[in-house]
């Protein structure tokens, strides 16, 4: 189909209605995703970024058409995911954190086999994606075991491959790197992008900052069923004003004197008082580092302030901050 | 009274609740009823029909002995389900990791399956005794009830026996399944134990609910408790047994699993 | 194609076989449950003075018990083991249709379950020298699978409502022992009241079964057994139909509650 964006989704709504009660019962409506719009465009790396319970797993869930919507619309690679699911199905790939969706007294082939046969491979062609994908996941050497003697990074991995089997145009990756070392994680990124070089389109959740910003094309940051913010990930820290973040670390004892100094800063300026055991850090965000320093020199001495880092903001930063609704 | 015995008792009590609570999937009065009944319910239709087929005419004997197991089936599925759930749900590994004592966390669980099917055969009872409008003017009530009480109680040993093997298998189900269907022949529900052949006999000897059900059908019948005593007490001893082979199995496989590094299997 | 269907049908048996079938408590299911049934069918017939027990309804009863109980049992096992370990919600995500993995399944289940009714006729034959010489073989035959082909719709059907909640597998309760007592595994129809026997009339192994026990005792009468193997097969095509009707509510439904995947 002719569109050019891989993913379209229109005030999509979700609703989850609960029941409670033995004689009585009481139903509670819980709305996971508030009318969020937003494109991937083909080739992409689109990332969507949240706490837990914000929404992400149950947007992930619709768009790949494990979900129904309430209400809104989604269209995956110019087909509605609602209307021509099959379609949709054909084409995308999905995988959901977690050890979970394997048949575990089966070999990873024979669990590839049986995903492939669901997703109506050609036998010479699983007979040799098989191998590839094994490769590409790094489990070659574990093509004849069985699942059960996997660990969970392994599964993972081999779910990756699972979800690759049918050469999807859209890959939906569901918090991909969760129970992965560093070393597998480092691995794992390193297939997606190859992923993205080969002309697929993903899209990642997760919950490392790093990751995302190393990945991703444009984020969405998501709180409460809603967008609160979509752009590039360099985009995002600009969008915090270019604020510098000064990390101030202070006894306890000397917190209080340095806070009434340091209510003297501009209202573009602010600063919050964070824990760090035995000591209290001071984290002051300020277009103006400058003056910053200039209301800390009386103090730059082991008396008060005991170490010092002034640094630019990361992702992770940004995310704190629209998360906890500081945003500009 | 000592603050120890104190503890374990409030454990032994909240663990029987929270434990009930968490681990049953019905939250309707219909699903309840359908858990309840459905099963021993058919159950016992099957064998009256059954019964009728071949000749007998009175089906009771066979209602009764349904009715009566109904407490057994129970108490035996929930206890393993119990423990087998806490497995499933993720919920072992903290348990076991938790100082709190065994005994009162793992006995607990019988406390709520084995009053939950107590009561599901009382209501079971006058029910089935007004449609087929049998006489009670001779039963020993308080007898009755007390023989139902205690199959309840003493069949929660063979739940913990069964609860241990599913930690360790993930087919415990149908294991404790085709017990559950063995029961059938080897406890007296439709027949008495006497018309078996010798060697089940002594099986059925060895199981709890033999003597109970025995001493359940001669309260029914208004047997004093001089006559049924010695089967009450019976009763009583081989469903200790059974509770502590099952307790001690379930320590058992704690501690090969702790040595062996599987708890996380579990 | 067919090529493709068929392949799918032999992947997911050869799954279905690796993972629930070729299992020890699996195997002890479908030989234990009829040995008990035809057990207390037995011991009763003996308390009531009838030292032969009855082939059809005392021994090959047990082994069609055991055949439909296995066949209960495995597709509510694969169901709720499905649903908690996360494969349900990947099946239905593949663009092969729900219906037609678990009409495969369930096809695996009633093959299967073979195993208890040859066990039960072995045992006919070589423990109760129950003699076949007088039967309508291939009339019994045909019965058979009509038996076995209104197992696998009436397990379509279950394995369709199972999918739709994860409560469902408390209303089992309400089927394996219920299809049992009205379609007279264990003894024929007219043991059964009459309002209980209008309602065997609506499921086709009750049909079938007698049928069954025509064709044993010798019978030829294709005016007796034409209408009897119609409307065991009609009446599964009902089911069929209906599995078909469902799939795709049930297919919506468990999008909206999102209950692929609960424990």
């Amino acid at each position: 189909m002719g569109s050019r964006f891989a993913v379209e989704a229109r005030l999509l709504h979700k609703e989850f209605i609960s029941r409670s009660g033995f004689w009585h019962t009481k139903t509670k409506t819980t709305v996971a995703v508030q009318e969020i719009t937003f494109r991937v465009n083909k080739g992409e790396l689109f990332g969507l970024l949240g706490p837990n319970g914000a929404g992400k797993t149950t947007t992930v869930k619709m768009l790949s058409t494990l979900l129904l919507p309430t209400a809104g619309t989604i269209s995956i690679l110019g087909y509605d995911a609602v209307k021509q699911t099959q379609e949709v199905r054909k084409r995308i790939g999905f995988t959901f954190g977690g050890a979970r969706g394997l048949y575990g007294r089966l070999s990873a082939r024979d669990n590839l086999r049986y995903f492939a046969e669901l997703y109506g491979l050609e036998p010479a062609v699983t007979q040799r994606r098989i191998p590839e994908l094994l490769e590409l996941v790094g489990l070659s050497y574990k093509t004849e075991d069985r699942v059960e003697t996997f660990s969970s990074g392994m599964q993972q991995r081999l779910h990756l491959a699972r979800a690759l089997l049918h050469d999807p145009e859209l890959i939906f990756l569901d918090e991909p790197t969760v129970g992965i070392d560093p070393v597998g994680a480092r691995e794992l990124r390193s297939t997606v992008k190859e992923l993205i070089a080969r002309g697929k389109t993903l899209l990642l959740t997760t919950h490392y900052m790093a990751e995302a910003e190393e990945l991703c094309d444009r984020i969405a940051i998501i709180k409460q069923g809603s967008i609160v913010a979509l752009d590039t990930p360099a985009a995002l820290k600009r969008s915090i004003s270019g604020d510098s973040l000064i990390d101030v670390q202070v006894k306890k004892e000397s917190l209080v004197v340095l806070k009434e100094h340091l209510a003297r800063l501009d209202g573009r300026s602010s600063m919050q008082v964070l824990d760090a055991p035995p000591f209290k850090t001071i984290s002051i965000r300020t277009p103006e580092p400058g003056a910053v320093m200039q209301l800390l020199a009386p103090f730059l001495n082991p008396e008060f302030i005991l170490g010092l880092e002034v640094r630019n903001q990361t992702l992770e930063d940004v995310y704190v901050a629209i998360i906890q609704g500081e945003q500009a | 009274m000592n603050s120890a015995v104190l503890r374990n008792i409030r454990l032994y009590f909240m663990q029987a609740w929270f434990s009930y609570r968490a681990l049953y999937a019905w939250n309707t009065p219909f699903t309840y009823f359908v858990s309840k009944f459905g099963f021993s319910f058919f159950a016992m239709l099957l064998f009256v029909f059954m019964g009728k087929y071949v000749g007998l005419g009175n089906p009771v004997y066979i209602v009764i002995g349904n009715i009566l197991l109904i407490p057994s089936m129970n108490s035996m599925s929930g206890v393993s389900l119990a423990v087998a759930d806490e497995k499933r749900f993720g919920a072992l590994s903290y348990l076991i990791g938790s100082p709190a004592g065994r005994a009162p966390v793992f006995l607990g669980r019988a406390l709520f399956p084995v009053l939950d099917g107590f009561i599901t055969a009382a209501v079971a009872l006058p029910v089935a005794l007004l449609i087929f409008q049998l006489d009670l003017s001779k039963t020993n009530l308080w007898l009755l009830l007390g023989c139902v009480l205690l199959i309840s109680f003493t069949t929660s040993g063979v739940g913990f026996i069964l609860g241990s093997i599913s930690l360790v298998n993930r087919d415990g189900w149908m294991i404790t399944s085709s017990i559950a269907v063995g029961l059938y022949i080897l406890v007296g529900v439709n027949f008495p134990v006497a018309v078996l052949p010798p060697f089940l006999r002594v099986i059925s000897y060895g199981l709890p609910m033999t003597r109970g059900i025995l001493a359940a059908r001669m309260a029914l019948a208004g047997a004093s408790w001089a006559a049924v005593s010695q089967l009450v007490f019976g009763e009583i001893i081989v469903g200790l047994i059974y509770a502590a082979a099952g307790y001690a199995l379930f320590r058992l496989i704690e501690r090969r699993c702790l040595i062996s590094g599987a708890l996380d299997n579990l | 194609m067919i090529g493709r269907f068929f392949r799918l049908v032999v992947r997911q048996m050869n799954v279905q076989l690796q993972i629930r079938i070729f299992n020890q408590y699996t195997i002890l299911l479908f030989f234990l449950q009829p040995l008990v049934f035809s057990t207390v069918g037995m011991i009763l017939a003996r308390a009531a003075g009838n030292q032969t027990p009855d082939l059809v309804y005392t021994v090959i009863g047990g082994g069609i018990m055991g055949m439909w109980s296995g066949l209960v049992f495995t597709s509510t096992y694969d169901i709720a083991r499905d649903r908690r370990d996360g494969m349900l919600e990947l099946i239905v995500g593949s663009p092969t249709p729900l219906a037609r993995v678990e009409a495969i399944r369930t096809f695996a289940n009633v093959l299967a379950g073979l195993v208890s009714l040859a066990a039960a006729f072995l045992a006919a034959v070589l423990i109760f020298k129950y003699s076949l010489a007088g039967a309508n073989i291939p009339a019994a035959l045909l019965s058979l699978l009509l038996i076995l082909f209104g197992m696998w719709c009436i397990g379509i059907f279950l394995a369709n409502f199972l999918v739709w909640s994860r409560l469902g597998g408390t209303m089992v309760e309400f089927v394996e022992l219920p299809v049992a007592v009205l379609c007279g595994f264990m003894y024929p129809l007219r043991v059964l009241p009459v309002w209980m026997q209008a309602i065997s009339a609506v499921l086709p192994i009750s049909w079938a079964l007698q049928a069954l026990d025509e064709s044993l005792s010798g019978g030829r009468d294709l005016a007796l057994l034409g209408p009897q193997w119609g409307l065991a097969f009609g009446i599964s095509l009902v089911f069929w139909a209906l599995s078909l009707w469902l799939d795709g509510k049930v297919h919506d439904r468990v999008r909206i509650t999102g209950e692929l995947n609960s424990i």
